[in-house]
């Protein structure tokens, strides 16, 4: 069966700043807000955009992050004409490959694609945080008649030197990428998000995988090389919040941006039609005790808060117990912050104990990471 | 390996008052996240019994709500089942509108299944049961029947309408309605094995001695064959049976104590999800002793109270003793105490609302008051 739009997920990636929280589980599959894992918001996005067909590219770490993905009910793309794959690299006649890069890893799959004859492909990152109704961005693409749309955020000039930078024309499309420029010459930064037409993709990808110099990379050889080509492509300009958490300061900020930031991911929109779906963890309602305390805080079911949370976000089967004290963090599933201990500024990993009147972050410097 | 027919029986649920005037029991939300049929199904799918049949007397559209995707509960999708057997025929008929009879009605799962043993339990009262346990002992004991029991020391006050078991030497010899006469008794939590033959022997062949026997009647009937075996339940047990006992058990469950009874370790109880996210807490929240849904937004305070989904508690509001489901909004100022909100409503103009323990108000689903 043909379908319009089919879109890939790469969620292939390590995450190496965020420290020992990707130890055991690529980017991906790491906890934010309480009950989600960040690439929830992609494949919600994608159901949300009645998108019904998702290829997710793992590699990095990807038995839990296979596991959570499943046959993708949680996004309820397990329906009729649904489709959830999980696209590891494998083994084949010419022998076996890792994934050598973004392009590489989606040229690697063209089998799959081939077999679905989409007429369009969707690029996505299995690591931001963001609601996007990817279908607005396909119009865009179509109305153009372009080859390839990249979105893009407009940051500021500061920033603009950290990012995949577009310099456009009136029209919006782009005639020169630069990645990371020292003097930019625009701040309408790359998302990482792409839509291109199936064939052009095609046609790119093979020739990039001849290509002994190349990195494989979206970012770095596919555009450049469609712009070089006189392709046509367009910048699709996104407005809404957005957020890479590469670092564990990233991470953090993510977090409280649910607690202080009115323009935050919006979880508690109804409005837009862009629920953000996740697993259900068979948790109990969460429970604070007699004693307990909670101010300016998030806390997912499952939770039990017998001491003072202030500010913080907690999540499924975490225990606060007792004059135990959370300011300013966030707490992963299962942690257990044991009776009188102290924690600030930090971020517990799941499943990690503190110990009874230990005390996290005193001086309130930094973000701590405490993880197994 | 034997097969095993689950059949969750709803044809005695009772009444919580205005609170199940349009839903079954089955479908009653209970806790914040679930419905009381969540513990049955759960009892059921923890016990390895994945071939259930849900014995729908009325009410059928609020369950048929809740039990929209019933994968829930099943360990496979595809050998599992959750049919929900109603009985059109005597649907309007109260008197034969009872368990045989739709049992009979939609004997098509019986058939079909071709199972060893027949578990049947209701969902009015609530535990944590392993239905697997007593099987063994069934089978052990070589038992056509067995009825799971329970000895209390209330039996003059609660487990009204219920009925009580005489057990001798692990044998039921008399089953007949609490009369409210004695406390001390073994009150029947209507949970059955029933070995195949016996049942089919039951629902075919005794129920001809009268058309209005229900299948607790049948069993007292078979009772002089001398091979209904009792099994005691020891764990916790609370029949919900009236609006003052959901609020007074509910509340209950506040205390850990009393918790952890319910919910045991490796006895999740499933419901389904409705992808809400965490509770936000507010700079003015005041919470102790409750349990909050995911959902919820709190601004004022809550005590030992239970909210469910997305209930949205303002600046300056207080809430003790209460129940609120889904979708509720208490704006500031407003003081409920032993109050049970029902779904959708809205307290926006009344200031104080004080119900009692043993009379709890009740605001209606959808009002604004």
């Amino acid at each position: 069966m043909t379908k319009e739009l089919v879109a890939m997920i790469l969620a292939g990636g390590k995450g190496t700043r965020l420290e020992a929280l990707t130890k055991k589980v690529a980017k991906p599959a790491v906890y934010y807000g309480g009950r989600y894992r960040i690439i929830d918001f992609p494949l919600s996005n994608c159901a949300n955009s009645g998108i019904d067909t998702v290829g997710v590219l793992t590699q990095y770490e990807s038995v839990a992050l296979n596991n959570y993905i499943g046959n993708g009910e949680k996004w309820g793309l397990d329906g009729v004409r649904s489709l959830a794959s999980i696209l590891p690299p494998r083994q084949t006649e010419e022998g076996a490959n890792w994934y050598r890069g973004t392009a590489d890893a989606i040229a690697q799959n063209l089998d799959f694609l081939d077999s679905i004859k989409p007429k369009y492909v969707l690029i996505l990152s299995g690591d931001h945080i963001y609601k996007m109704n990817y279908r607005t961005m396909l119009e865009n693409h179509k109305k153009n008649n372009a080859d390839a749309t990249i979105a893009v955020l407009n940051v500021t000039l500061k920033e603009a030197s950290r990012f995949g930078i577009m310099n456009v024309n009136e029209d919006m499309s782009i005639y020169e990428f630069e990645e990371k420029p020292k003097e930019p010459k625009s701040t309408l930064a790359s998302m990482g998000i792409y839509i291109f037409t199936y064939s052009v993709l095609r046609d790119a990808l093979i020739k990039d995988l001849k290509n002994e110099d190349s990195d494989h990379d979206f970012g770095k050889n596919i555009i450049p090389y469609l712009i070089s080509k006189k392709k046509k492509v367009y910048a699709y300009r996104f407005d809404g919040y957005w957020k890479d958490v590469g670092t564990l300061e990233s991470l953090w900020e993510a977090n409280m941006d649910l607690l202080d930031n009115k323009q935050d991911v919006g979880l508690y929109d109804s409005e837009d039609n862009m629920k953000i779906y996740s697993e259900d963890t068979k948790s109990v309602p969460e429970y604070i005790g007699k004693e307990g305390s909670v101010k300016n805080s998030l806390l997912n079911q499952g939770s039990v808060v017998l001491g003072s949370v202030e500010h913080s976000v907690i999540s499924n089967e975490a225990i606060i117990e007792e004059n135990a004290i959370v300011v300013d963090s966030v707490v992963m599933p299962g942690a257990r912050i044991k009776k009188g201990a102290k924690v600030y500024k930090a971020i517990i990993g799941d499943n990690v104990v503190i110990e009874e009147n230990t005390i996290i972050n005193k001086e309130k410097k930094g973000i701590v990471l405490v993880k197994d | 390996m034997y097969k095993v027919l689950g059949y969750c029986n709803l044809h005695h649920t009772v009444e919580l008052g205005p609170l199940s005037e349009e839903r079954s029991l089955a479908s009653t939300p209970f806790l914040g996240r679930y419905a009381f049929i969540d513990f049955t199904l759960s009892n059921f799918s923890n016990s390895g019994i994945d071939r259930v049949g849900i014995l729908v007397k009325e009410h059928q559209r609020s369950l048929v709500k809740h039990l929209g995707n019933s994968n829930v509960w099943n360990t496979n999708t595809k050998i599992g089942t959750n049919a929900i057997l109603y009985n059109e025929k005597d649907a309007k008929n109260s008197r034969y509108n009872h368990d045989v009879n739709n049992i009979k009605e939609n004997d098509w799962l019986l058939l079909r299944e071709k199972t060893d043993y027949v578990v049947v339990a209701p969902v009015h009262f609530v535990m944590a049961i392993n239905y697997q346990e007593v099987l063994e002992e069934h089978i052990k004991k070589g038992a056509d029947i067995t009825v799971v029991y329970q000895k209390v020391d209330n039996a003059k006050t609660h487990f009204e309408s219920c009925d009580i078991v005489t057990v001798k030497d692990g044998i039921i010899t008399d089953l007949r309605k609490n009369e409210g006469t004695k406390d001390k008794v073994n009150i029947s939590l209507e949970t059955y094995v029933i070995s195949m033959k016996k049942f089919e022997e039951l629902i075919y062949k005794t129920s001809k001695v009268s058309a209005l026997y229900e299948l607790k009647d049948l069993i007292a009937f078979s009772l002089h064959e001398g091979n209904v075996h009792g099994f005691e339940h020891k764990g916790y047990v609370r029949c919900f049976d009236s609006l003052n006992h959901y609020l007074e058990y509910s509340l209950e469950l506040l205390d850990y104590n009393v918790r952890q009874k319910l919910f045991l370790p490796n006895w999740p109880i499933y419901t389904i999800t409705n992808d809400t996210p965490p509770t936000k807490y507010l700079n003015n929240a005041d919470v102790k002793n409750s349990f909050i849904s995911n959902g919820a937004i709190i601004d004022g305070k809550v005590e030992n109270s239970i909210l469910s989904r997305k209930v949205i508690v303002k600046d300056g509001a207080v809430i003790k003793n209460s129940i609120i489901l889904t979708d509720c909004i208490i704006s500031s100022d407003a003081h409920l105490e032993y109050v049970i909100e029902d779904k959708y409503s809205k307290v926006i103009r009344a200031k104080k609302i004080i119900g009692t323990k043993e009379d709890p108000v009740f605001i209606k689903q959808g009002d604004v008051i």
